[in-house]
């Protein structure tokens, strides 16, 4: 037993690698990213036999991990939230055909919307699988938990989701450390059947997860986590999961030993302590980091009126956004701690939204871009997607106009050009391009859709800290051919200042073109330039 | 025994450095702590701010609760009114005066300074121009923790253990620099708060230390009365707006009463 200072994505990794995991994959997206990273790094270091990828994207990066699971060994998936809408295909199914090696999906939420479209609650996803559920408080539990999780996975024979907050994925404390499980046997699961969810053997395998919730309900009243204290009958109740105890007590002190208090870390619902709690107490307040996913279950949606209850859908607590002690004083009724008041501070104070990095290749790829679309004329829209080049939606670039979702670039285009759009554009990076815009390429070059896609490729996944891309250079000008798009419409620019002109005069070619073109501005990141030549030394190693 | 730290700067600045040495000194002297971190988007050369929160207990909360944290470093000025908020009234700011104008609409300089000069309690120092006397550009976070430590609630050696520690795999050279620009700032926050001490306002020692060439050693005592004497005098302040203005950096000794302009 040893300690050491870890973020709660440092301690999952560690806690997994301690659990005797085998193998683990995943995809960057921010708060997760640091997951696979220190799994990564840390295997790497100790010459621990370890083997993973950073996947291709979420889906295949599940898909990867429940071959190990298959072939009985631990595996280890990460994502961000917004990434198990991409996984959700086999998420959904591998809960049906169950884990034989401990299969854990570590993902991480992130209420506030720090850095992602949306504050989805992954909650909902473990419930709409009817898998279990583990939510930490704490970088201790991350590791604790983690460990737990894949016990849990191979006595039950069910994946676990493991949901994590960007506050906790992203915070560090000391963390104390057990011993190192040994890995699994390489093994068959005895049963095929289950993995092979044709209609005979889908209704065997749903039926078997049917079954396996009476011990799933047993297992989560008796968890650590979900604790209950009394303060006596006819006081009032509290709620409360994951990281909102921690501002709770921070809001409360020691007013909080004057409610019943119910904490919830492990999922499904421990339906008997939450039947005590209501019995026992006047009204009941729900704090919950995320949506109000208890709140909605225990109120059914308001209908329930045998007790006052106060959360988020009744206005007690703010409809959306990350939890805080100050926001949870303003629910109790605790004023705020006087703070430092500076006069005139509200003319200076200006936010400073992030930008692209100097001499960044995108800035020199809009540049050209706008040129043309100002020949175009005012109210020039371009389809966008997710990486950096997403901040392009900002001065000065104000050059896109979408970011709905990894790779949505260029189905939106196909769509707007279907609805009358003309030229239909769009701009995608090497990464996410690969993540999964090829597909919609693919119709594209299939009926040879008059859309202009512009493949921002810089060589590495930057925004996310600097993870390898599948492809680059001429591999994506390949990609692109190999998709059926015409190697006389793909066409490669260097984006630098003093092309601006012949770069220009690429695009005005390919806009006059009516049918598909791909222009590819090649240049590689300017921050990840050592990150950069590495990996291609590395994929030279690879492919020589 | 609670102490809540608001860490600030932009992205690329060395803030995640500066809690990972506050982080570790920390636990030496035996605290909790909790530390958060806001980047993702940020490293994009947005602004980015870690909390260190630590107690003799167990820290709850990851967030610091508005009107708590007793002190902002900051590596930037604008980036170090960001957080007062979290700050209790009597709160320290330790900041870099080094604009990083990375944006339109930065606010003016003048303006920005006087509301920063506002301050009660204000460490302010050229930590930009000492990294680069330390020998490395860099190092101007180290600078910001040296001028805090005095406000800190763990030893100057705790600090300068993890300083060194986490240069280590870099080379010497770093090591040295950094512990040279670490102890840059001791000094000029040990002078602030002795010209403080001395009966110079806290605004009028903010706006004269980033101006002056610090080493790595202690300024003398007699320096530091000297340069008292002279910036309590009815024109103490002008003499002081005047050299944060003039942005240049006068020798130590140039505190000789009557040699200022």
């Amino acid at each position: 037993m040893h300690h050491e200072i870890l973020l709660g994505d440092e301690a999952v990794a560690r806690g997994a690698i301690d659990a005797g995991l085998s193998c683990a994959y995943a995809y960057p997206g921010t708060p997760s990213t640091e997951i696979f990273e220190t799994i990564d790094g840390y295997a790497k270091a100790n010459h621990l036999p370890i083997h993973g990828l950073w996947s291709t994207n979420e889906k295949v990066a599940l898909e990867e991990a429940v071959g190990v699971s298959y072939a009985g060994k631990r595996a280890l998936v990460s994502m961000k939230h917004v990434g198990l809408n991409v996984a959700a295909d086999p998420f959904m199914n591998v809960a049906v055909a169950g884990a034989h090696g401990g299969l854990v999906v570590a993902v991480a939420d992130d209420p506030s919307m720090h850095s992602s479209q949306n504050e989805q609650d992954s909650r909902y996803f473990a419930d709409f699988a009817q898998v279990p559920c583990l939510e930490p408080s704490n970088q201790q539990e991350c590791y604790d938990f983690t460990r737990d999780a894949f016990e849990l996975s191979e006595r039950l024979g069910v994946p676990v989701l493991l949901r994590l907050v960007t506050r906790l994925a992203h915070s560090r404390a000391k963390v104390s450390l057990g011993d190192r499980r040994p890995q699994n046997e390489t093994k068959y699961c005895p049963d095929p059947a289950l993995y092979t969810l044709i209609p005979v053997n889908a209704r065997k395998a749903y039926a078997k997860l049917l079954d396996k919730q009476a011990a799933l309900r047993e297992w989560s009243e008796g968890h650590v986590a979900n604790t209950l204290t009394l303060a006596g009958q006819g006081k009032p109740g509290i709620v409360v999961s994951g990281l909102g105890f921690n501002y709770l007590a921070e809001a409360l002190g020691p007013k909080l030993a004057e409610y019943n208090l119910l904490r919830i870390g492990a999922y499904p619902i421990p339906v008997k302590k939450m039947r005590s709690l209501i019995d026992a107490s006047s009204e009941l307040t729900f704090v919950e980091e995320g949506y109000p996913f208890i709140e909605k279950y225990v109120s059914a949606l308001g209908l329930f009126r045998e007790k006052p209850l106060h959360g988020r859908l009744t206005g007690a607590l703010p409809r959306w956004g990350e939890l805080s002690p100050d926001v949870l004083k303003t629910t109790f009724g605790i004023p705020a701690a006087p703070s430092l008041q500076l006069a005139g501070l509200d003319q200076v104070l200006v936010p400073r939204p992030p930008r692209l990095c100097d001499a960044c290749p995108h800035g020199d790829a809009y540049s050209a871009l706008k040129e043309v679309m100002a020949e175009l004329g005012p109210g020039t829209r371009v389809m966008g997607d997710i990486g950096c080049y997403a901040l392009g939606y900002l001065p000065p670039h104000q050059a896109i106009h979408s970011c709905l979702c990894m790779g949505s670039s260029i189905g939106m285009a196909i769509g707007a050009a279907h609805a009358g759009i003309k030229p239909s554009m769009c701009v995608i990076g090497d990464g996410t391009f690969t993540h999964s815009g090829m597909q919609p390429l693919l119709d594209a070059a299939h009926a040879d859709i008059n859309i202009k896609v512009f493949i921002l490729d810089n060589s590495i996944v930057a925004m996310t800290g600097g993870q390898p891309t599948m492809a680059t250079d001429e591999q994506v000008v390949n990609l692109v051919a190999g998709l059926g798009v015409k190697r006389e419409h793909i066409r490669v620019i260097t984006p630098v200042p003093q092309k601006q002109k012949e770069n220009v005069a690429v695009i005005r070619e390919e806009l006059a073109y009516e049918g598909l073109s791909v222009i590819i501005a090649r240049r590689a990141c300017v921050t990840f330039a050592k990150t950069i030549k590495e990996l291609e030394r590395a994929r030279k190693a690879v492919h020589p | 025994m609670n102490f809540d730290l608001v860490l600030a700067g932009v992205g690329g600045q060395g803030v995640l450095s500066m809690a990972y040495v506050i982080d570790n000194a920390a636990v030496d002297a035996g605290f909790h702590i909790k530390q958060p971190e806001v980047h993702g988007m940020a490293q994009r050369g947005g602004a980015i701010s870690a909390y260190v929160r630590m107690s003799h207990g167990e820290v709850a909360s990851d967030i610091i609760p508005e009107g708590t944290a007793k002190a902002v470093l900051s590596v930037e000025p604008l980036e170090a009114l960001r957080y007062t908020k979290l700050l209790a009234p009597d709160g320290w700011v330790v900041t870099d005066v080094t604009p990083l104008v990375n944006m339109a609409g930065y606010p003016n300089p003048s303006a920005l300074f006087e509301v920063l000069f506002r301050l009660p309690r204000l460490v302010a120092v050229d930590a930009t121009k000492l990294a680069l006397k330390a020998g490395a550009m860099k190092a101007q976070n180290m600078v910001v923790v040296g001028a805090a430590s005095a406000h800190l609630p763990v030893t100057r050696e705790q600090l300068e253990a993890h300083v060194a520690g986490l240069f280590e795999k870099k080379g010497e050279r770093l090591v040295k620099a950094n512990l040279a620009a670490f102890r840059m700032g001791v000094a000029a926050g040990a002078m602030t708060d002795d010209l403080v001490k001395r009966g110079v306002p806290q605004a009028i020692a903010a706006r004269v230390v980033p101006r002056l060439d610090f080493g790595p050693d202690k300024v003398p005592d007699v320096v530091v009365a000297a340069w008292a004497e002279r910036l309590v005098r009815p024109d103490g302040a002008k003499v002081a707006a005047q050299l944060f203005h003039s942005r240049d950096v006068l020798a130590l000794d140039a505190s000789i009463p009557g040699t200022l302009k």
